[in-house]
């Protein structure tokens, strides 16, 4: 079974997800403090976890653009960018972009924080007119 | 550096060590084994360091909003505080200024009687006069005098129904005006105390051609605020005159009090003008809502008549009104004022 996209419209409490895995876009944006923060992102990390068993040549490029996220919604980032950081050392290119509103100093050390970890992800801090 | 993961960093060192020791002794198996426990350990402290950061900077973020929310809170209240003061005032206001134009129609309406007993009484003081003279001079003819006597008795009759037509004004004005300014609560006939304010707006409806007819029930007693009730149909009846009717134009307002039961009744005063917008007609009660800004009005008078209809009246309010087709406003009222009512009132006064 191959999996063409994962589409999962946001709410005022969870963000829009855009897994196109056909092209290799990603992307996340929107607020993120669900209710059950394993239920929503469990079939998340499963998609991609069966995904970069065979991932496109080409490569992946996340946008993330979080307004507001809680701890929970920050633990299952570090694990999305700990799977892409596995991927990318054994050879998958990997770009993630982290958008912030350019007065929102907070978003932007969120952004620095979480590359921390990262290798062989090219990790680029993105600055959006607020 | 005081590090709040000291005990978590140690116990790592000691895994380290460990790893160390075995390169020589197992084998390995156990070597990849605990090197990989090592490994995962040392990610999750580094992720527990990070979540903590995060945490932090989150609560501090809503630390700063439920700040930034109590002072919009505060800044609201203070506000709807300073706006309350100013209301207040301005009703004071309104109602000094609605005394003064009660003040000054009673000026005009007594000036008509004052001024007939006036002129009777010097007719008479100069009949009375010649009469003295030709006494005097024994030239006082028989139908002379008994000519005096028919002018005497008619001009003092005539000042004796005008100073009695002044006196009773003066009662009803001071009734009205006493009962403006004092929201005393009393039992009063509804039709005798209706006619009564009218009256006091007699001068200038007649001025203007508008016709008013008054239709009550006698005998229904009212346990209210006859002031409240004063401001309210005065209030709106001065609005008929300003703003339903073009220049020159002649109106018909009727006053028309039914009882739905024995303990409430509706009072509908309608105008037959031009009517109220549909657009405008949510926010006529609105304070400061005016269609003469700059020309007299405040937008402070339906604002008030709203105020008293559900404030010391205990009643409710409604309009009903279209382009072309009139204005009518109904009033559901009490007839006996509910007791608590009366505490705001009283309060008030001793402010
Ligand atoms: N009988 C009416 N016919 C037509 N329009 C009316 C009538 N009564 C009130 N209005 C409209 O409602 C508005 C608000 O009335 P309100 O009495 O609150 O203020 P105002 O008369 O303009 O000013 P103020 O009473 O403070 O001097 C008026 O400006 C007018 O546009
Ligand atoms: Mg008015």
């Amino acid at each position: 079974m191959t999996q063409e996209r994962l589409t999962i419209a946001g709410t005022e409490r969870s963000p829009e997800v855009d897994f196109d895995f056909a092209s290799g876009r990603f992307s996340m944006r929107g607020e993120s403090y669900p209710e059950d923060a394993a239920a929503f992102f469990g079939p998340i990390f499963d998609a991609l976890r069966r995904y970069l068993q065979a991932p496109a040549p080409d490569g992946i490029t996340l946008d993330i653009e979080f307004i507001y996220f809680n701890s929970s919604s920050a633990k299952a980032l570090m694990n999305i960018l700990e799977m892409l950081e596995k991927s990318a050392a054994d050879g998958t290119r990997v770009e993630i972009n982290w958008h912030y509103a350019d007065d929102d100093d907070t978003m932007k050390e969120f952004g620095e924080d979480f590359s921390e970890d990262l290798e062989h992800v090219t990790f680029n801090l993105v600055s959006v007119d607020g | 550096m005081n590090d709040l993961f000291d005990a978590e960093e140690k116990a790592l060192a000691d895994a380290r060590r460990l790893r160390e020791h075995l390169e020589e002794v197992a084998d390995p198996e156990l070597r990849r084994g605990v090197g990989a426990l090592v490994k995962a350990f040392e990610r999750s402290l580094r992720e527990q360091r990070r979540l903590v950061r995060f945490s932090d900077r989150l609560q501090g973020q809503l630390a700063n909003l439920n700040q930034e929310l109590q002072r919009r809170r505060q800044e609201a209240e203070d506000a709807l505080a300073r706006l309350e003061e100013t209301q207040e005032t301005l009703v004071q206001q309104e109602k000094l200024a609605s005394l003064g134009a009660l003040v000054a129609g009673v000026a005009h309406e007594i000036n008509t009687p004052v001024g007939i007993a006036l002129s009777c009484a010097s007719h008479l003081a100069d009949a009375t006069e010649r009469l003295k003279d030709d006494f005097a001079s024994g030239s006082l003819s028989r139908s002379e005098f008994s000519r005096y006597l028919a002018t005497a008795e008619d001009t003092s009759g005539l000042i004796l129904a005008n100073c009695d037509r002044a006196a009773q004004l003066i009662r009803s004005f001071k009734q009205v005006a006493t009962d403006r300014t004092s929201s005393e609560r009393r039992q009063f006939d509804l039709r005798d105390y209706v006619e009564e304010v009218l009256f006091s707006l007699a001068p200038r409806l007649r001025q203007l051609g508008h016709q008013v007819s008054i239709d009550c029930p006698s005998g229904l007693t009212m346990d209210s605020y006859p002031g409240a009730l004063a401001q309210v149909l005065t209030n709106l009846v001065m609005n008929s005159i300003l703003h339903a009717y073009d220049e020159g134009q002649t109106g018909q307002f009727s006053i028309t009090v039914t009882q739905p039961d024995a303990d409430s009744l509706r009072l509908v005063f309608a105008d037959d003008g031009k009517g109220i917008p549909t657009e405008h007609l949510p926010r006529i009660f609105d304070p400061f809502f005016t269609t003469r800004r700059g020309n007299g009005g405040s937008g402070l008078g339906l604002h008030i008549v709203y105020n008293l209809v559900t404030g010391p009246l205990g009643g409710s309010l409604g309009v009903d009104s279209a382009p072309g087709k009139g204005s009518s406003f109904t009033l559901l009222l009490p007839r006996v004022v509910r007791e608590r009512e009366n505490d705001t009132v009283e309060a008030e006064q001793e402010a």
